[in-house]
């Protein structure tokens, strides 16, 4: 029952850490060494002990630079610190290694002052000079790094200079309304340690996974200690950790943290239940509810965090730029009707796609914006329940009829029939696109599923366009509207229903071009709210993409596991990792 | 020796054929490495296309072939786009761990398929051949997969065996207890590379027994009196090897590929979860390494099935000399 | 040839059974893809010779399956609303070879009571009818590579045995080059060529050819160790010098001793192709939603929370043990049939 107390007490502390996080810093300032620690508001708890969480793939390497994939970057957040910090949890900006920051009055300025005395994980002592040689990395396009793209704003990259060595300056090319948000998960890197790499030019080499544990240092909680070769990743305690809890205790309180790479979802289930992980980041529906039946007599306890910022959603080739001599062609002249994409969505059936796929352990949609960004969806956009009746009716306006099979045929007598493409390896869209087949046999459209390996899917929607129908998933990563940027701008490259456009082309699109850049630049959040809004209710009027639903978070730990709050954003489980501890450990965990 | 010298030149040629046409295939197959990236709002196309070319995917084909001779020949063979660091050494380590598995699996398994299959073709058509039939085909319609989760599961009910992984994490590091702690570890994983394995191995000897037991030297010894054991063994086998040595032939060519999903779900620190992760991301130096390492093992499996045939026939090598 | 009695029952059984699945329109109960989609997952239908007041009935009965509000997918049946279970019943319609059409079953029962002999799936489809249907695809296609596969390897097999030298090294540096290489992708490139949807027949050849294609190497490589010592045998040396035509050596004494090989060869192809449609399927080359096969049938095996949660969706692979120990026993009396003719 100890998760139980401890969930409501965290929740509680939660209600209080928007005004804490201040008045805390005060206190901090006080400390002997001249060191500003971050006090933290979570349940004290006690050191000792390890945690062992499983990977799904191995990470590939252990440069924050040049890391694409998900599970170095898992890890690599337990390594990292940065300098303005999403609180996963509350999804608002707190102070990180900088512990306050002012904004120009014109919004083009960001002054951040670092904490006194931060030190890397191996003990030498940072300064404004690491700032700047990381961002210097980080914007190189010689080093190409995946997060370049971020920290360019309004078209040219954010410029950085140091006041003194405890304060730098940021400034944008244009006024940036999330611009806070940049810093999150940039890493703050070592100079003494990557500068002669990357004078080099070998910094994509460096840091790989068999790199030595005392030539790399971050200012995460953790560090590391061993890697072995598709079997495990060993962080240990950083003894140089910049946040301490209530009682003046450094964090993090777990001695060390494992990753045990498990490649396969059914095997991390099995392990969890053995006893070999305490930690499953991602269950499946099915997997959620095969625990939860075995919660009670064993200790470990499953948790539904809620919708996701996944959307799943089907949407047809509206390409202009199409291949050679295809058929595709003639049937766009269906597609491009609002009321055929209209009566479509309203022939499916999406509650029984939460029922069937998810078990129920996941939420409908009508916009691409997911209750997991609960400030920005628009709460205004109808749910339309599911009628064949009406479906019929729109499509009967737009000039459609019915032959004497059924079959559903268009003004020049030919029958409607197309096929909806899907990844192979996501069972989930592979099951929305047989139930949605289901459901427009119905309307008289027989469509046909064409699950595809991932690759050649996205080869087809993104190079080739040779498609007629496909269903796709996005999100992750940031609630923020800036990081839909790509998908919903003409000329973005996620953009997915009509890539590479020059210009918007319908009038629709064009407003919404106009909408998002304008949100982009607008800093107060509630107008920012009200232009999204317009944009959700646009996509919603128009259906580009058709929106089905989006799965519940669901994960599990074990019972020991104390002050462990679950969270909507990636990573889901360990995002608050130096403050979990193991509750069973009693006084021999403590130093 | 003519002879050795001809297979080893036929089998440079083999290699090279194969990398080249794995090429061919890798270049033909649509889609990249970092096309998962395209997927993600906040990497911009121009990134995309800087990538592509600081990894030489902007190159033409006989180009990128060309670097990696050089590469292989430096030992490299090429560098992972995932990993970004030269592939023989993410193989190697882990290529050894496939093999101290499907090597133990391989010797089992022909340790147990030998007398079942013998002892099938001694009692054919009689109750215990029909039991080992009906063995064999509820083992051929049953995945590996299948196998897999059925034995894990019963991991969790028993605890007799771990349910997957190498090492406990909180081994000693004590030799010996390492090594039990690794052979208890190997239980599982070896028995469903074993039972997965059996029905080819035993269907293949018991014919080749059976078609053995049919010569007239067998019936001559029989009628001599010889035990049937001793027929079986003695006289039998040898008569039956044929086959048998091609079968042997393709086990020793199957030891690296032969575990690779069985490696995936019991979470074995093998080839299997970096190559299947590499084949899906078009890791494209990566996935030709292990070709051409398995490639390697193919073709030292059948020069050395060739050599057994010719040993054990001498009619057939005077001809090959000749 | 003689064929013992045991091989003739054995034969028989194996057709019926290839029978029922040809014929599976009029033997399965439901369209294959119909949905139920408020009885996903349901147990294989309970059959009642008694009613609720316990009054014997000769025609079984079968009772409303309802959904409990508070779980998935766990059923309870509803006693006071049982339905007779009908033989020769009209129903959905289904199409003889493809040509006649037809709309009567074996057995049905009325609406509201469903009968799903082997459960029903994610969807509440009937497992049963698609397990027959599955098999038209599986099976078949299943066979006739086997016997491509063989065709192609014992010809080229024996081709290399028999004559060695260059065409020896030629053939067998091929077969190696076939096994080693990574057809995953050849085939992923070939799906890219490929119209996009592909319907079952489509998918049916697709399947044929791919298998029988890639999988010759194997039996040619045993055929020929086989070749290598046959053709040395008295006997044929002997033939030889009375100046039997090479043509003539090959058919009467060189394949002959190969039967046994060609016989064990199928019986272990046979399933490996059933289960290879999965892996084809993954590229886009398979049948595709909603058209059943056994490959996929199996693979949803595969998902440990079904296999501990239902176990019933275990039928399907079960039911087909006894039909490949049939063909492992098919091919044993064949070959002793042959042999006891021999000698």
């Amino acid at each position: 029952m100890c998760w139980q107390l401890s969930k409501q007490l965290t929740a509680l502390f939660w209600l209080t850490t928007c005004v804490c996080v201040f008045s805390c810093q005060a206190s901090a300032q006080s400390s002997p060494s001249n060191e500003e620690l971050q006090i933290t508001n979570n349940p004290v708890g006690h050191r000792g002990g390890r945690l062992v969480v499983s990977l799904r793939s191995e990470p590939k390497t252990l440069n924050p630079v040049t890391s694409a994939d998900i599970s170095s970057r898992e890890v690599l957040a337990e390594m990292t610190g940065d300098l303005i910090h999403i609180n996963r949890f509350s999804q608002n900006v707190e102070p990180a290694l900088a512990k306050s920051w002012k904004v120009s009055r014109d919004g083009l300025e960001y002054t951040l002052r670092l904490r006194h005395g931060l030190r890397f994980s191996d003990g030498h002592p940072l300064d404004a000079d690491d700032v700047l040689f990381s961002f210097q990395l980080y914007l190189d396009d010689k080093v190409n790094s995946p997060q370049r793209d971020l920290l360019i704003v309004g078209g040219k990259p954010i410029t950085i200079r140091r006041l003194d060595s405890n304060t730098v300056v940021f400034h944008l090319a244009q006024p940036y309304a999330a611009a806070e948000r940049l810093f999150d998960s940039v890493a703050i890197l070592p100079r003494h340690l990557l500068e002669q790499a990357y004078k080099d030019g070998k910094l994509a080499q460096t840091w790989g996974l068999s790199t030595a544990p005392d030539k790399i240092a971050g200012l995460g909680a953790f560090r590391l200690k061993e890697y072995v070769a598709g079997q495990h990743l060993t962080l240990e305690r950083n003894p140089y950790y910049w946040k301490a809890d209530r009682e003046k205790q450094r964090l993090p309180y777990l001695d060390e943290i494992t990753f045990l790479f498990v490649p396969n979802a059914d095997a991390e289930v099995i392990r969890f239940q053995a006893g070999d992980t305490d930690v499953v980041n991602r269950l499946s529906a099915e997997d959620y509810s095969l625990l939860k039946s075995d919660e009670a007599a064993h200790a470990f306890h499953v948790y539904d965090v809620g919708a996701s910022l996944e959307y799943n959603f089907l949407f047809f080739n509206l390409n202009s730029a199409l291949p050679g001599n295809s058929a595709i062609s003639q049937k766009q002249a269906w597609f491009r009707q609002v009321k055929f994409r209209q009566a479509i969505s309203l022939a499916i059936d999406r509650a029984s796609m939460v029922r069937l796929i998810y078990r129920g352990l996941a939420t409908p949609l009508w916009t691409p914006v997911t209750p997991a960004s609960s400030f920005w969806m628009d709460t205004a956009i109808p749910h339309p329940a599911r009628s064949v009746v009406q479906a019929k009716k729109l499509l009967q306006d737009a000039g459609f009829s019915w032959s004497q099979t059924g079959d559903l045929t268009d003004s020049d007598r030919s029958t409607v029939k197309f096929t909806i493409l899907t990844s192979a390896s996501s069972r989930q869209r592979i099951q929305m696109a047989t139930m949605i087949q289901q459901d427009l046999k119905e309307l008289g459209i027989s469509a046909d599923v064409v699950p595809l390996e991932f690759r050649s899917v996205v080869d087809r929607i993104f190079r080739t366009h040779d498609y007629e129908a496909a269903i796709l998933g996005l999100g992750g990563g940031d609630v923020d509207p800036n990081s839909q940027m790509n998908v919903w701008l003409s000329s973005g490259n996620d953009h997915v229903w009509d890539i590479g456009e020059n210009h918007p082309a319908t009038s629709w699109e064009a407003e919404i071009d106009q909408l998002m850049e304008k949100q982009l630049s607008t800093l107060k959040p509630q107008a920012r709210k009200q232009l999204y809004d317009r944009v959700q209710q646009i996509i919603a009027d128009n259906l580009p993409v058709i929106s089905l639903v989006s799965p519940n978070i669901l994960v599990a730990a074990r019972n020991r596991l104390a002050n462990f709050e679950p969270a909507a954003l990636d990573p889901h489980t360990l995002w608050n990792a130096q403050e979990l501890f193991l509750s069973g450990m009693g006084a021999s965990g403590q130093p | 020796m003519r002879f050795l010298v001809h297979r080893l030149l036929h089998s440079i040629f083999l290699l090279v054929g194969i990398s080249l046409l794995s090429f061919a295939f890798l270049e033909l197959a649509p889609g990249n490495f970092f096309d998962e990236m395209r997927l993600n709002p906040q990497i911009s196309h121009d990134t995309l296309v800087h990538l592509e070319k600081q990894y030489g995917l902007d190159h033409s084909f006989a180009e990128r072939y060309l670097a990696w001779v050089r590469s292989a020949v430096k030992g490299d063979w090429g560098v992972s786009f995932a990993y970004g660091s030269p592939v023989a050494p993410l193989i190697w380590t882990r290529a050894r761990n496939t093999l101290l598995l499907t090597g133990l699996a391989m010797l089992l398994s022909w340790m147990i398929a030998l007398p079942v299959g013998l002892l099938g073709a001694a009692e054919r058509g009689r109750w215990l051949d029909n039991f080992f039939s009906l063995g064999t085909s509820l083992l051929l319609v049953t995945p590996d997969l299948l196998l897999a989760l059925g034995l894990l599961w019963l991991a969790l009910r028993t605890h007799w065996f771990p349910a997957g992984g190498m090492q406990s994490l909180s081994s000693s590091s004590a030799h010996a207890d390492k090594l039990k702690d690794v052979a208890f570890h190997l239980m599982a994983p070896v028995a469903i590379l074993v039972l997965g394995g059996l029905p080819v191995l035993v269907r293949h000897i018991r014919a080749a027994a059976i078609d053995a037991l049919q010569q007239p030297c067998i019936r001559a010894a029989r009628s001599h009196g010889i035990s049937r054991v001793r027929i079986l063994f003695r006289h039998g086998l040898p008569l039956a090897a044929a086959p048998l040595v091609s079968l042997f032939g393709f086990s020793l060519a199957s030891l690296l590929s032969a575990s690779l999903l069985v490696e995936v779900v019991m979470s074995w620190p093998g080839l299997g979860p970096l190559l299947l992760e590499a084949i899906l991301a078009r890791d494209v130096y990566l996935v030709i390494g292990a070709v051409m390492l398995a490639a390697l093992f193919l073709a030292g499996g059948m020069l050395i099935t060739d050599c057994l045939l010719f040993a054990a026939d001498p009619r057939i090598r005077t001809e090959k000399l000749a | 040839m003689k064929i013992s009695i045991q091989a003739r029952m054995l034969g028989v059984m194996l057709l019926g059974l290839h029978l029922i699945v040809f014929f599976a329109g009029f033997f399965a109960p439901y369209e294959t893809s119909l949905q139920n989609r408020d009885l996903p997952f349901a147990p294989p239908a309970h059959i009642h010779f008694l009613d609720i007041q316990g009054k014997i009935h000769p025609r079984p009965l079968v009772c409303v399956l309802v959904e409990r509000s508070d779980a998935f997918a766990e059923y309870f049946e509803d006693r006071g609303h049982c339905f007779p279970v009908r033989f020769l019943v009209r129903g959905a319609p289904y199409k003889l070879f493809g040509l006649m059409r037809s709309n009567v079953h074996l057995f049905g029962v009325d609406a509201p009571a469903t009968i799903f002999l082997m459960g029903t799936d994610a969807y509440g489809r009937d497992v049963f009818s698609r397990f027959l249907y599955g098999g038209q695809i599986s099976l078949f296609a299943g066979l006739i590579a086997t016997v491509l596969t063989l065709v192609l390897g014992a010809l080229l097999g024996t081709l290399a045995g028999y004559y060695g030298g260059w065409l020896d090294a030629g053939i067998m540096r091929g077969a190696e080059l076939f096994l080693a290489l990574p057809w995953l992708y050849f085939l992923i490139a070939v799906r890219a060529f490929l119209p996009l949807s592909l319907s079952p027949k489509d998918a049916f050849v697709m399947l044929i050819a791919v298998i029988g294609f890639v999988g010759w190497a194997r039996p040619a490589r045993l055929i020929r160790a086989v070749v290598l010592s046959s053709r040395e045998h008295h006997y044929v040396l002997a033939a030889r010098l009375f100046g039997a035509s090479d043509m003539y050596l090959m058919r009467r004494h060189i394949l002959p001793d190969t039967y046994s090989i060609l016989l064990t060869q199928a019986v272990l192809l046979i399933p490996q192709y059933v289960l290879a449609e999965v892996t084809l399927s993954f590229l886009g080359l398979g049948a595709g939603e909603p058209t059943p096969s056994w490959g996929s049938m199996l693979s949803t095996l595969q998902q440990y929370s079904v296999l501990v949660s239902y176990w019933w969706m275990l039928i399907p692979g079960l039911v087909l043990v006894p039909v490949f120990f049939g063909y492992v026993l098919l091919a044993s009396e064949l070959q002793s049939g042959r042999k006891t003719a021999a000698s």
